[in-house]
């Protein structure tokens, strides 16, 4: 009897792929287009076939709400959880290539815009990732065309940016991938559901998981593991740089919450995820104080980031569904304001010149009180400061952790809140104060209207949420 | 309706944008119209229902619940429109448009404070009526510098986080937030514990707004910074913030906490009306005269909340309005004087009556009442508040509390004389007395503050609804001839009803006995 070949997956496990697929394949669409279309209408295709790539993929993936389904003997969950990462992903990824109207050289754009989409397949796969191997795969995608989109721009700062965060961002991968190794060893399988099974006493597995965690820490620029951050955004073109702040930080959140939440036995759970909180609790207090005294606008928001990311980590701690819920919904809240702020940077910026020093503020309220008005609102949302989807946000993690038992995670929360508010409002002063002495006269270079679309989505969504705070109940199932 | 005295202002306030920039005196009229606009409505909702929409489901309950039917609110909004509207007819500054937007983002945003019914929208109100003072702290400074605005932010955005902390854990631990001025049944009695803690952060954050003594020092350099029609709304409403705070959510939600801190307050209380009233003594500047016998009255205020006791409650929020009313004239007055003589200084200033009568008599008329003079605002607040204090039983503090009301009567005569008595200073300009419109924004101040001062008892009885939702309110009855003297006035039914409510705990009192 001849051994028959058996397919170890039916045809129904790629429609979850679907969407990461729609992206990835989108993506050659816009080189082939960016090769055989004439050079002036380059820029205005790549960013239209990249918008509308990206738009398609979000509304296949809306179309697999309610259809949970494990595919490739689940190493890839699709469900609740899974679709709204991948749609904060695709909503982050639109934002940011919207910026890239005013940024860059003609010839780059296509190929900066296909690696962006590359990159968000590789976030998209994570969000649905439930098996170490298909988890390393996400990332990998997600790391190495950021790494080349970093280096773009004639600046020396962009190679600088490209370079660290190939070095540290490696070393990070290092990490995850003997973590990973170590878990299998302890385990005995690659599958998230499978580590979740007995307790597991051994020193090898502990190990795994600090290591494991300490890689993902990494990319989430969690204090320690931070000090990459702000040199990388600060070099790296904006339209990346305002990708990086969301794109990766959702996608790797998925890995994060689907290990705390689904990975880990339970008993096992709350010890081994203290340093997380701490970590948490660390990137609060930190980011936000080193936040006070950055000059430049895209350092400020590496730190700010910094700072955002432990109050969602925060949101998890002692992993109850109602911190995930919280979490993800701070997570959007913070797609739409971090994205709005870094829009209204682009609207500021000339080629070459990016509008992100603080000089370039002063006196904005006069000039452009407009722009003013939307970068202070996105500044209060950040801050947490009503009336803004940033305030409720912060009530729930607030609620969530105080609900959870973590009240000291509650009250550092409220003490970086009241730092970050300087760093924030240093920024709306500058815009707002008498200017003294001649301020430097940009000649403000009215953008098409796809970038003020941008900022004004992300002005009237960040209100809207604050309004209707709509978290995801069903963000279930995580792993089965 | 009562949420279109929200969001109105805040609406109005940005699309006064979209005006050209040299349309100053449109977007001033624009204002005053809105602001007196509000007035009325507010006027002519006395009653109106509450109104209500479902905000949060989850971790706890909440509502943009608004209504103005609990005790000091419908009186606070009033006060609010009412100053609103003065202080911007005679707004004289540079980006005049700019300046009436924050005026009016201002006003909404301290309408809303006064007017919501659900702690988590109350703390979003609080947060952000800072915003626009903080911007016109920044953009209208008269230094370079924006350290008052930094001084402003920080000490306020503290105490707005410590109770957005308090918020949260209420909520988690009560399971809603809708609570302010709910009825007693439906309160649910938490632990002590949680009950001090979270007190302790909403109190952190009245006691920053009020600003009660020690956490006042950022209150004399922000009105000194402030431009006249701004600091007027700011001292004469924004201060009453906390007071209002801890009138109808300490006392109904934490009464035991309340109770248990009350002899610290009542010691807070009596430091910043003798410090302030001492240091008002000696200011040079007239706005920081004006702030720190603020300092020493809102003294007073805390104090006749802090001794439980109906009347002096009742006196508590009359005081509350009549120092709105007393203080935005002050500052109208203050101003007039600056934009006449270019410096505010009572070394250099004097003499100024003889050419300008007008604003000699607006000064005179809200000094007087400032000072306490029978028949004004100011008597039927401190009236009220002492006696009630007094028949408390806290004997020396009521003494003690006598001193800065003499004390108000030199420092009040001080800056009037100052300014508006003596040989005339020949380097002063000499300019035109108060022009029609100003004399027009004094005469309601005036006559409300005439008004309050001979017919306090519908706004002291508005604090019977608070009391009658305090479960454990213990009541002393009233002195007789106060009693008098507020029932003389009035006909209102809910003065009775704090009258009976005092009557029938003293009976029980007794029989316990």
């Amino acid at each position: 009897m001849t051994p028959q070949l058996v397919i170890p997956y039916t045809s129904a496990d790629w429609t979850p792929l679907a969407p990461a697929f729609v992206v990835g394949a989108g993506a050659l669409v816009v080189l082939l287009a960016d090769l055989i279309l004439p050079r002036n209408v380059r820029r205005a295709s790549a960013i239209s076939l990249g918008t509308l790539v990206l738009v398609v993929a979000g509304i296949v993936a809306a179309r697999e709400w309610g259809h949970p389904y494990a595919a490739f003997a689940g190493a890839f969950v699709n469900g609740g959880f899974a679709i709204v990462f991948e749609e904060i992903v695709v909503l982050g990824a639109i934002f940011s290539l919207l910026m890239a109207y005013a940024l860059g050289r003609d010839d780059q754009v296509g190929g900066a815009i296909a690696l962006m989409l590359w990159s968000a397949t590789g976030a998209m796969l994570m969000a649905g990732a439930s098996n170490l191997l298909m988890i390393f795969l996400g990332l990998e995608l997600l790391s190495l065309a950021l790494y080349c989109l970093c280096g773009l721009g004639p600046r020396g700062s962009a190679r600088e940016s490209a370079l660290k965060y190939l070095v540290l961002s490696s070393t990070a991968t290092g990490f995850l991938l003997y973590g990973m190794a170590l878990l299998f060893g302890a385990t005995g399988s690659v599958s998230l559901a499978a580590l979740a099974g007995p307790v597991w006493s051994v020193p090898l597995f502990d190990l795994g998981c600090g290591m494991f965690l300490i890689g993902l820490c990494f990319k989430l620029s969690l204090v320690p593991f931070h000090v990459w951050t702000p040199d990388v955004y600060e070099g790296a073109p904006l339209p990346v740089t305002a990708f990086m702040s969301v794109v990766t930080k959702a996608g790797t959140l998925a890995v994060v919450a689907r290990f705390a939440y689904a990975a880990l036995p339970a008993p096992a759970a709350h010890q081994i995820l203290v340093p997380l909180w701490i970590v948490a609790a660390l990137s609060m207090i930190v980011g936000n104080v080193a936040a006070l005294a950055q000059t430049d606008l895209k350092r400020l928001l590496a730190y700010s980031g910094i700072a955002q990311l432990g109050y969602i980590v925060a949101a998890l701690a002692g992993t109850t569904t109602f911190g995930l819920r919280y979490a993800i919904f701070y997570l959007g809240a913070y797609t739409f304001m971090n994205l709005g702020a870094f829009g209204v940077i682009a609207l500021l910026s000339r080629d070459r010149d990016e509008g992100s020093h603080l000089r370039s503020y002063a006196g904005l309220a006069y000039r452009q009180p407009v722009l003013a008005w939307m970068m202070t609102f996105f500044l209060l949302a950040l801050a947490g400061l009503p009336p803004t989807a940033g305030f409720v946000g912060k009530i729930l993690i607030l609620a969530s952790t105080v609900d959870a038992g973590f009240v000291w995670l509650g009250v550092l929360l409220i003490v970086g809140t009241a730092i970050s508010a300087y760093a924030y409002l240093k920024i709306v002063r500058t815009m707002f104060a008498r200017t003294t002495g001649a301020p430097i006269q940009r000649p403000f270079k009215p953008a098409s209207a796809l970038p003020w679309f941008g900022v004004a989505f992300c002005a009237i969504a960040t209100f809207v949420l604050g309004l209707y705070p709509i978290a995801p109940s069903d963000v279930l199932p995580l792993v089965k | 309706m009562i949420a279109a005295l929200v969001i109105v202002p805040i609406v109005a306030g940005l699309l006064l944008y979209a005006l050209p920039r040299s349309a100053e005196a449109a977007a001033k009229w624009a204002g005053v119209v809105i602001s007196f606009a509000a007035f009325l409505a507010a006027l002519a909702s006395y009653g109106a229902p509450d109104e209500s929409v479902r905000w949060l489901q989850r971790p706890f309950t909440a509502s943009f619940h608004v209504g103005l039917g609990l005790g000091p609110s419908y009186w606070l909004v009033l006060l609010l429109t009412l100053s609103t509207g003065c202080a911007l007819m005679v707004t004289r500054l540079p980006r005049a448009r700019d300046f009436v937007a924050q005026m009016l983002l201002l006003l909404g945003a301290m309408t809303g404070v006064f007017v919501a019914r659900d702690l988590l929208l109350f703390a979003l109100f609080w947060d952000l009526m800072l915003i626009p003072v903080f911007l016109v702290l920044v953009a209208w400074s008269p230094t370079k510098t924006s350290g008052t605005a930094w001084k402003y932010l920080i000490y306020n955005l503290c105490g707005g986080l410590a109770l957005l902390l308090s918020t949260a854990a209420y909520g988690v631990v009560q399971g809603t937030t809708d609570v302010i001025g709910a009825s007693p049944a439906s309160l649910a009695n938490i632990s002590p514990v949680w009950s001090l803690w979270i007190f302790a952060g909403f109190a952190f954050a009245f006691l920053i707004k009020t600003p009660v003594w020690p956490l006042h020092t950022w209150m004399p350099d922000t009105y000194a910074d402030l431009p006249a029609p701004m600091a007027a709304v700011v001292s004469a409403v924004q201060s009453k913030a906390g007071l209002y705070g801890f009138i109808v959510i300490g006392a109904p939600l934490f009464y035991a906490s309340m109770r248990s801190v009350a002899p610290l307050m009542i010691a807070l209380g009596l430091i910043g009306l003798l410090y302030g009233a001492f240091a008002a003594l000696v200011q040079d500047d007239m706005k920081r005269v004006v702030a720190y016998s603020s300092l020493s009255h809102l003294g007073l205020i805390v104090l006749g909340i802090f001794s439980f006791n109906p009347v002096a409650l009742g006196g508590a929020v009359v005081y509350i309005i009549a120092h709105g009313l007393f203080s935005v004239g002050l500052f109208l007055a203050i101003g007039e004087v600056e934009t006449r003589e270019d410096t505010r200084l009572l070394s250099r200033l004097g003499g100024l009556g003889a050419r300008n009568p007008r604003l000699a008599g607006g000064l005179t008329i809200v000094a007087l009442a400032a000072l306490g003079l029978p028949g004004l605002c100011g008597f039927a607040g401190e009236i009220l508040i002492l006696t009630g204090v007094y028949a408390a039983g806290y004997v020396w503090q009521t003494i003690v509390a006598l001193v800065p009301i003499v004390l108000a009567a030199a420092y009040m005569l001080r800056l009037f004389q100052g300014a508006m008595q003596g040989p005339e200073v020949a380097d002063l300009p000499q300019r035109e007395d108060l022009s029609p419109v100003a004399m027009a924004a004094l005469v309601p101040l005036a006559a409300a503050i005439v008004l309050l001062g001979v017919n306090p008892g519908p706004v002291a009885a508005s604090s019977a609804r608070v009391v009658a939702k305090a479960p454990h309110w213990i009541a002393c009855p009233a002195v007789g001839g106060v009693r008098a003297y507020v029932q003389g006035t009035s006909a209102s039914s809910d003065l009775n009803a704090v009258d009976a409510l005092a009557c029938r705990e003293a009976t029980a009192a007794g029989g316990a006995k």
